[in-house]
């Protein structure tokens, strides 16, 4: 496993750690996923720039526009959230249990 | 809501759907399965209400977790094996991430749990979209993988179809039941995927048909819990005498279109020297049997305690279309006769 291989999944599977134990605030599960999300995306790059090859450049961007989408839905619901229950603590997300 | 944005949302569903049909590379998979999920979001939270807004965050949550877990199945074996096709993927570590990532995006045991809760919060018409347009996409995706370990679907089909079945026993409200319901049929689904690709889409089709029929039932009785649907016998009768059909349908009894998907399966399990699985998975569809068939003892077989016949609904004039009702039902209740003509249609 090489060194770039090894460094971005270290970072993706300690971003999906962050999000899998979240415990007290939404807003802590949004930021570990925006995290994913960049480790990602410094793994696309490292890989365009393995191959030398420059058509393969552009799906960073692609990654970051679709990964933008996600983030402003996930803040948008952030605030639908604070708006209906108060806060954006999870112990207050407890209206659809069984 | 405003037809141009319903319009605009719908047909972003159909695009996401699209894209990832037509993709073999898996970033394109992956935009399209994104743009799926970013149209259902507002779909899911367009009544504002409380438990709706819940319902939606803990879906997002679940689905970005999947996708981007997706992206990182599909980077590790680019950075492996040096290419993206979705089909050519032979290192058995990212295939193995990528078939646990489409487990957690369509609900399949133990990645289940969001299912029910996330079901229970949206409007009916809603969970129907999230139940049978929702799980086209990544099944698409698992059935063009070929695993290495071929005990990893059969576990995930077998925990699925019994915590299905378990699951939904305890349960009254009639959208946590059909959650699990779903989680027993995928699970049913996902147990034949690696050896007959063609009993999976078989399988697919006749649970979206009667999903689709159960759900338009509720919907026309406006029933979501178990006392709801009791004293809705009155509003359409024609329907309460169909729908405990179409719910055993649902639970797998012959002579129903139901049976036929159950009966192939055990059948491609037993030609694979897996008879253990296959009566284990048999039995396990005994324990969703139980529920539905007291949906249809609540909804027909009996009449609950009501205070005056006087309180029956006026049976005015349908407001709703149910042409598609009535195919979907006419559909789950009796191709069974046509199982032969069925196979040789839905033949990958």
């Amino acid at each position: 496993m090489t060194p770039p291989h090894f460094a971005f999944s270290a970072t993706f599977i300690l971003a999906l750690t962050g999000l899998v134990f979240h415990r007290t605030h939404l807003l802590s599960a949004l930021l570990c996923l925006e995290g994913m999300m960049l480790s990602l995306f410094v793994a696309l790059s490292l890989w365009a720039l393995q191959l030398d090859i420059t058509s393969f450049l552009a799906s960073p961007l692609l990654l970051l526009a679709f990964s933008a989408c996600e983030a402003s839905t996930g803040l948008a619901l952030l605030a639908a959230t604070a708006r209906t229950h108060g806060s954006d603590r999870l112990q207050s997300l407890n209206l659809l249990q069984c | 809501m405003n037809p141009y944005v319903l319009a605009t949302l719908l047909f972003s569903l159909g695009l996401g759907t699209t894209l990832t049909f037509a993709s073999s590379h898996w970033l394109l998979a992956w935009m399209g399965l994104e743009i799926n999920t970013l149209a259902i979001i507002p779909l899911m939270a367009q009544h504002n209400h409380p438990r709706a807004i819940e319902a939606t965050t803990k879906y997002f949550l679940t689905q970005a977790t999947a996708a981007a877990m997706l992206l990182f199945a599909s980077l590790t074996n680019a950075w492996l094996t040096g290419q993206w096709d979705i089909q050519l993927m032979s290192h058995p570590l990212p295939t193995t991430l990528a078939s646990l990532a489409l487990a957690l995006k369509i609900g399949l045991a133990p990645l289940h749990t969001w299912l029910p809760e996330v079901l229970q919060g949206l409007d009916l018409p809603t969970g129907l979209i999230l139940s049978t347009w929702q799980k086209l996409a990544p099944l698409t995706l698992l059935l063009q993988l070929q695993p290495m370990n071929s005990s990893l679907l059969i576990i995930l089909g077998l925990t699925s179809t019994l915590i299905g079945g378990w699951g939904g026993l305890n349960q009254t409200q009639l959208r946590k039941i059909l959650a699990y319901s779903s989680t027993a049929h995928l699970g049913w689904m996902v147990l034949v995927l690696q050896f007959a690709p063609s009993l999976t889409f078989l399988t697919l089709i006749i649970y979206l048909t009667m999903t689709f029929s159960t759900f338009l039932t509720f919907n026309l009785n406006n029933s979501t819990t178990i006392n709801t649907l009791a004293t809705s016998w009155a509003k359409a009768p024609v329907i309460s005498s169909l729908a405990p059909l179409m719910l055993l349908s649902l639970g797998g009894l012959p002579p129903l279109t139901g049976f036929m998907p159950k009966w192939l399966i055990l059948q491609e399990l037993t030609k694979q020297d897996l008879a253990p699985a296959a009566t284990l998975a048999a039995l396990s569809a005994l324990l969703s049997l139980y529920f539905y068939l007291r949906l249809s003892y609540a909804m027909a077989l009996t009449m609950s305690p009501n205070n005056l016949t006087g309180t029956l609904p006026w049976r005015l004039l349908p407001s709703q279309h149910s042409l598609p009702l009535a195919i979907s039902m006419t559909a789950s209740l009796s191709l069974l006769p046509l199982t032969p003509a069925l196979t040789a249609l839905f033949t990958l």
